[in-house]
């Protein structure tokens, strides 16, 4: 097995990261808008706040950092190890939106856990004979 | 069809679009279809855009944008419970695809590796 490059890694979790902070500051970006809203409603509910912006500047940096992950790993290696952010805005979500983490949760946790650790085992880029 | 099943469609279908999103992404990271794996590699080839990066990597944008508008679609037809869950879906279409078009090993240990993150995406949803 083919040691995984640093940057692969530092991509990776920059991706996590990333996408951590998308989902959060969109949850935080609607929240408080009824959910019986418009369509119209709802958008200029979350455009009047800052929320809405981080979301969106972290969507774009997500993009520039996906492509170079990509440029150096295998997508079906890249791909699933970035479920690992439905855990971190699992967590984050319990400490400051008072969501409850059951048992059943940490058992989704455990099994997403040994599912990026048995890609983690796996070779990060296939070797191809005619474009190494 | 029940709004419910509406939903389960549309959902299959953003997730297969979603897949494609990211093989195409892949394709336009790796620099063109150098990449892709034989026949589609020639099939592409007989296209002279598809030799330009920049046209995979707008086909991928392209589909990402489908991708949410059908996502905020699903978003009002499904509770999230049942959304959640399937959107990871595309954790095997991409293994799937990746599989096909562009020639990666995807052998036992990641499948493996793919199942366990699903049945983890479904618990946390339960």
């Amino acid at each position: 097995m083919k040691k995984i490059p640093k940057a692969v890694i530092a991509g990776l979790v920059l991706a996590i990261v990333l996408d951590t902070i998308v989902q959060i500051s969109w949850k935080l970006a609607v929240t408080g808008i009824p959910e019986n809203a418009s369509i119209p409603a709802t958008a200029l509910g979350a455009f009047s706040g800052i929320f809405f912006y981080f979301a969106l500047l972290a969507f774009a940096a997500q993009y520039f950092n996906w492509m170079q992950v990509l440029a150096r790993a295998d997508l079906s290696f890249a791909q699933p190890i970035t479920a690992l952010s439905y855990i971190t805005v699992l967590v984050i979500s319990d400490r400051s939106l008072n969501e409850k983490i059951s048992l059943i949760k940490v058992c989704g946790v455990a099994l997403i856990l040994l599912g990026v650790y048995f890609i983690s085992r796996t070779s990060y880029k296939t070797h191809h004979v005619n474009h190494p | 069809m029940t709004p419910k099943w509406i939903g389960i469609v549309i959902l299959l279908v953003a997730a297969f679009v979603e897949s494609f999103a990211q093989t195409f992404l892949k394709v336009g990271a790796a620099g063109g279809p150098r990449i892709l794996s034989s026949p589609y590699k020639e099939f592409v080839s007989r296209y002279r855009l598809s030799t330009s990066k920049n046209a995979w990597i707008a086909a991928g944008v392209l589909f990402y944008g489908v991708q949410i508008l059908l996502w905020t679609l699903v978003l009002h037809l499904l509770d999230v419970s049942i959304a959640f869950p399937m959107d990871s879906l595309c954790f095997v279409g991409v293994a799937l695809l990746s599989m096909t078009f562009l020639g990666e090993e995807v052998g036992t240990v990641r499948w493996l590796g793919v199942f366990c993150i699903l049945s983890g995406t479904i618990l946390l949803a339960l």
